[in-house]
């Protein structure tokens, strides 16, 4: 080889270049382990581990009963092919887990118990519900929570949008009020 | 273009396709083989997981006495679902919700009923999978960029494979004459390695380029929202079928075995190897399991309240392009026979991985050699330039 570099050098990038173009792919290894603590908090998110989601907003009062909310993730809406979608979790008051029917979620006030909105999936312990957030959703927009137990019986409450998720009200801000 | 440099041309292009990329292939490779017996290695890793059966004639609890048996350990838990492993050496895996708000899988004996353990926070079979499936990117919006970036490679070792056996002349006679040299330098014995392993893994080859392709394409159109599906998009029972009842009294159910029996009964041939309990008032038990053809699930939808059959999903309901589009995930994990099939699927996996390596050294050995000579040759006649040095030894692949 040496003889050969005495006729011909090639630069000393060129040489590494040559060397070590094929290896250049290792580098790939960087995104698994880049996302590797991305990974385990969404296990221990998906788990409970890390509690109910990643925002909690707090106990809610709904009639007799209440509810512990929290955004799953602290984030605006995802893009959906049926719109944006917003995902709330939930727990039940620990003595209204034989109670309570079902619960709902809507953005503004449901006209019944019929249009409630999206209900929760899920046990008393731990549920989910994935909102639509409408085209037309005010900043000022309140999210409604209408409980239903076991006779029929309907207890509502809301609470402000900016209180329950802030990320999506600056989604909104940011996508601009539509008319 | 003559015989000799359609040969050349074809041998560059076999060496192309993974040589930039092999060290991402061969961890994809790697990673996919582990995958692939995860749930075994779990299995020798952790005592929990094991079905240890109690005395000789112990027998499997139906599903409502294993519910019953985790209540009676655990009051306040709530079962969500459960599932019998193919393999009758695993514990069942059951889903349960715990109060502080966990929702964990844990490990119950199918004999007694009594939980053996938790699954840890690292789950060993999920981290295999997610590193092979997409290289651990979040899915955020639709299919991740690591699962493309992943099922891309499909591409690549498909036409590997075609390339591969154009180059390598009469191949077929390697399976009567299998050649392994291990006397004449690591060169000739990787080449041979290389030939030979690449041969008999032909069908594999196929087989996981083709479902991999697969894979790319399913996230396609499910990024377009393109969907080939006959399954029933199963609404929430109507308000009409939940019954009234007092407050603080949730409706009674059936139990668990009956909806069962009711629903095989309607449906012959449906087995109940896993099972969804209802995820509110207004969702339905779901239970499912293989058909006769092994590669595909049957599913039925029954309402709680009286067991009527609300909705099912059956071989029968399938089109023939659903037959081959859902066949392509265990056909890639080959996990449709048990363990004998999981072992022929890791066994080649480890091939496949080794004609990675094998073919990187025989690129580098065979580079290293023909640089040299390229580099002699200057010496001796400086004003010839050896254009591509590495195609001078290449075409002595094709006749070994």
């Amino acid at each position: 080889m040496s003889k050969a570099i005495t006729v011909q050098p090639p630069s000393p990038l060129r040489a590494f270049w040559l060397k070590w173009r094929f290896h250049i792919n290792i580098l790939l290894l960087l995104v698994p382990l880049g996302f590797m603590p991305k990974y385990f908090a969404d296990a221990a998110l998906f788990r409970g581990d890390s509690g109910l989601g990643e925002r909690e907003i707090g106990e809610v009062q709904v009639g007799p009963w209440s509810v512990k909310l929290a955004e799953f993730r602290n984030e605006g809406p995802r893009p959906d092919p049926a719109g944006p979608m917003k995902a709330f979790n939930a727990a039940l008051c620990a003595t209204c887990g034989e109670q309570v029917k079902a619960t709902y979620l809507r953005i503004g006030k449901p006209r019944s118990l019929r249009a409630a909105g999206v209900i929760f999936f899920g046990t008393p312990y731990r549920m989910g519900a994935l909102l639509p957030i409408p085209e037309r959703t005010p900043v000022d927009a309140e999210l409604w929570i209408t409980m239903e137990g076991w006779d029929g019986a309907m207890h509502q409450a809301s609470i402000p949008l900016s209180q329950a998720s802030p990320a999506t009200v600056a989604w909104l801000n940011k996508r601009g009020v539509k008319p | 273009m003559s015989k000799k440099s359609r040969s050349k041309l074809w041998f560059l292009v076999h060496s192309w396709l993974a040589l930039p990329i092999w060290f991402f292939v061969l961890i994809v490779c790697v990673t996919g083989t582990l995958a692939v017996v995860s749930q075994e290695i779990v299995w020798l890793a952790n005592p929990d997981i094991r079905a240890s059966k109690p005395s000789d004639d112990a027998e499997l609890l139906s599903y409502d006495q294993v519910i019953a048996a985790i209540k009676r350990d655990e009051p306040q838990v709530i079962v969500r679902s459960l599932s019998r492993p193919d393999e009758s050496h695993f514990a069942l895996s059951v889903n349960l919700s715990y109060p502080d708000g966990r929702s964990l899988e844990v490990y119950a004996n199918p004999y007694t009923g009594a939980i053996q353990g938790i699954s840890p926070s690292f789950d060993f079979q999920q981290f295999t999978r997610a590193l092979h499936g997409w290289w651990l990117v979040p899915f955020t919006n639709g299919f991740s960029w690591g699962w493309y970036l992943v099922s891309l490679l499909g591409l690549p070792l498909l036409a590997s494979l075609v390339t591969g056996l154009v180059v390598y002349k009469r191949f077929w006679k390697g399976f009567f004459k299998p050649t392994l040299r291990f006397n004449h330098g690591a060169r000739i014995f990787w080449g041979d390695f290389h030939r030979l392993s690449g041969i008999w893994s032909i069908w594999f080859i196929a087989v996981i380029s083709i479902t991999g392709t697969w894979f790319l394409i399913q996230a396609i159109l499910f990024d377009n929202q393109i969907s080939i599906s006959s399954e029933p998009v199963v609404p929430v029972m109507s308000r009409e079928k939940v019954p009234m009842s007092s407050p603080g009294v949730p409706a009674p159910m059936i139990p668990l075995d009956d909806a069962i029996s009711i629903a095989t009964q309607r449906i012959p041939g449906l087995e109940a190897s896993f099972v969804s309990l209802p995820s509110n008032a207004y969702s339905h038990l779901r239970i499912g399991g293989r058909g006769w053809y092994p590669l595909m699930f049957q599913t039925a939808e029954i309402n709680p309240y009286d067991g009527e059959v609300a909705a099912a999903h059956l071989l029968s309901d399938r089109s023939a392009l659903e037959f081959v589009t859902e066949s392509m995930r265990p056909l890639h994990t080959g996990d449709f026979g048990g363990l004998w099939i999981k072992l022929i699927w890791a066994f080649f996996g480890l091939v496949l991985s080794m004609m990675v390596l094998s073919g990187l050294l025989i690129w580098s050995k065979r580079t290293a050699l023909a640089t040299l000579n390229a580099f002699k040759r200057t010496t001796r006649a400086p004003q010839e330039q050896a254009q591509i040095p590495a195609m001078q030894a290449q075409t002595q692949e094709g006749n070994p």
